[in-house]
């Protein structure tokens, strides 16, 4: 911005009227400063990720996963709800990449996948005993 | 005999809406010293504003709110305008419906703005009023409207009026002050339209307040730091963005303000770094985070 304001001070008035009129709307300028209106969006944005995610892992086949696995289906949705809103966008980001549906194995890979993805972006260390793997 | 009436939730009839909270609220109350200003015809948007901002602590005429409030083509007050009127004076303006929300704000001791139609649904008079008291026992609502003072009105009647309008109220608050029924999110959007309305004093204790409700809500914190940002506090936004970097460490969205504060204010080593870490959380705001930090490598010497 510094940059652009030195530049004009050598351009004509009419050239800098110009540009002023050409210049896209007044938030822009502050561009860098986010606003208030666009931090809540975020904010929603995290409770819907945490919703998606308990969406998936309440499906049958996903509780059967888990139950196969020793995981308490509760105790799995309570860890979604515990993630804040950053880390719940991420994790649900990451499971776009997954296979979804169809048959046992997909399923089983797609939960252990949420898990693994929750477990290493929240670094938590209560499943270590059921995934060993993951360290 | 109020109390025996079984509740249904939304399927209720509406009647029994009222009794249903009054479990929550005294049987009744009176709000004192709501201001009153007879209306002039067709002001009734203006009049009933004017009363609720005055009971606010803003001393204010009818006659200066018309030309933000009232429509003349319309002959009558729009409710956005309403409320965009309320926020340009610096109050918080907090739409409610439904009778229990009402009873709870007037309980509380915040009178409330309705809209009624005092007509019929295919010829409809819509008229703005201010609700000061009701008494669930005699089964009565107490307005300021028109140009009565404290007119009763029987709950049965208010009820039919009131409904046409979906039950829409306004509560017109201080900006340190919470309504009774306050929720999160719509408090903060109505903080956030005292921002666009350029109130920023009245948008700082707003948040201020909300923050103080909610400590852990991002977008009180973030809003509160860009009205500081607004009256070129930087001092001050700068304060509060790197407390709440501490509290929410994986929001880039902190980091990508405080790097321009602190690029404003001449630290561009520390604006670099907040700015790199922005950049480095991610998040569906990244690629502004990115314009921030070229922007700032762009002004390195």
């Amino acid at each position: 911005m510094k940059y652009i304001r030195q530049r004009s001070k050598s351009a004509s008035a009419f050239l800098v009227i110009l540009m002023v009129l050409l210049t896209v709307p007044y938030q822009t300028v502050l561009a860098a400063m986010i606003e208030t209106e666009t931090a809540l969006e975020i904010s929603t944005a995290g409770q819907k990720a945490r919703d998606h995610i308990k969406t998936i892992l309440a499906r049958e086949d996903a509780q059967a996963v888990l139950r196969a696995q020793g995981i308490d289906p509760f105790e799995a949705m309570a860890r979604v709800d515990s993630l804040t809103d950053a880390e719940a966008r991420r994790v649900a980001d990451q499971i776009e990449d997954l296979p979804a549906g169809g048959s046992f194995l997909v399923t089983f890979l797609l939960v252990v996948g949420i898990i693994v993805i929750i477990l290493i972006i929240t670094d938590h260390l209560g499943y270590t005993n059921v995934f060993t793997f993951v360290k | 005999m109020i109390g025996l009436l079984i509740v249904n939730g939304c399927a209720t009839s509406p009647i029994k809406r009222w009794s249903h909270t009054s479990g929550d609220v005294p049987p009744k109350h009176a709000i004192n010293r709501v201001p009153f200003f007879a209306q002039e015809a067709y002001q009734c948007g203006p009049a009933s504003l004017a009363m609720a901002l005055g009971w606010s602590g803003l001393d204010i005429h009818p006659d200066t709110l018309t030309p933000q409030v009232y429509t003349p083509s319309l002959k009558g007050s729009l409710q956005p305008a309403l409320i965009a009127a309320a926020r340009r004076q610096g109050r918080i303006a907090y739409p409610i419906a439904g009778p229990e929300a009402l009873l709870k704000e007037i309980a509380a001791g915040h009178p409330v703005i309705v809209l009624q139609n005092l007509g019929l649904s295919w010829i409809p008079v819509w008229h703005y009023a201010v609700v000061i008291g009701y008494d669930l026992d005699s089964a009565v609502i107490i307005l300021h409207s028109g140009i009565t003072y404290q007119k009763t009105t029987a709950l049965k009647t208010f009820e039919k009026t009131w409904a046409r309008s979906k039950h829409w109220g306004l509560v017109v608050l201080a900006p340190n002050r919470l309504p009774a029924t306050a929720e999160e999110q719509s408090y903060v959007r109505a903080l956030i339209g005292l921002e666009k309305a350029r109130q920023w004093t009245a948008a700082v204790e707003g948040y201020q307040t909300a923050i103080s409700r909610w400590p852990q809500n991002l977008s009180a914190y973030i809003g509160l730091s860009n009205s500081y940002y607004a009256q070129d506090d930087l001092q001050s936004a700068r304060r509060v963005l790197q407390k709440t970097s501490m509290l929410f460490p994986e929001e880039g969205v902190v980091f990508n303000n405080l790097a321009q504060v602190l690029w404003e204010q001449g630290n561009t080593q520390e604006a670099l770094r907040a700015a790199r870490q922005a950049v480095k959380l991610g998040g569906p705001l990244v690629e502004q985070y990115r314009k921030t930090l070229n922007e700032i490598l762009a002004d390195e010497p």
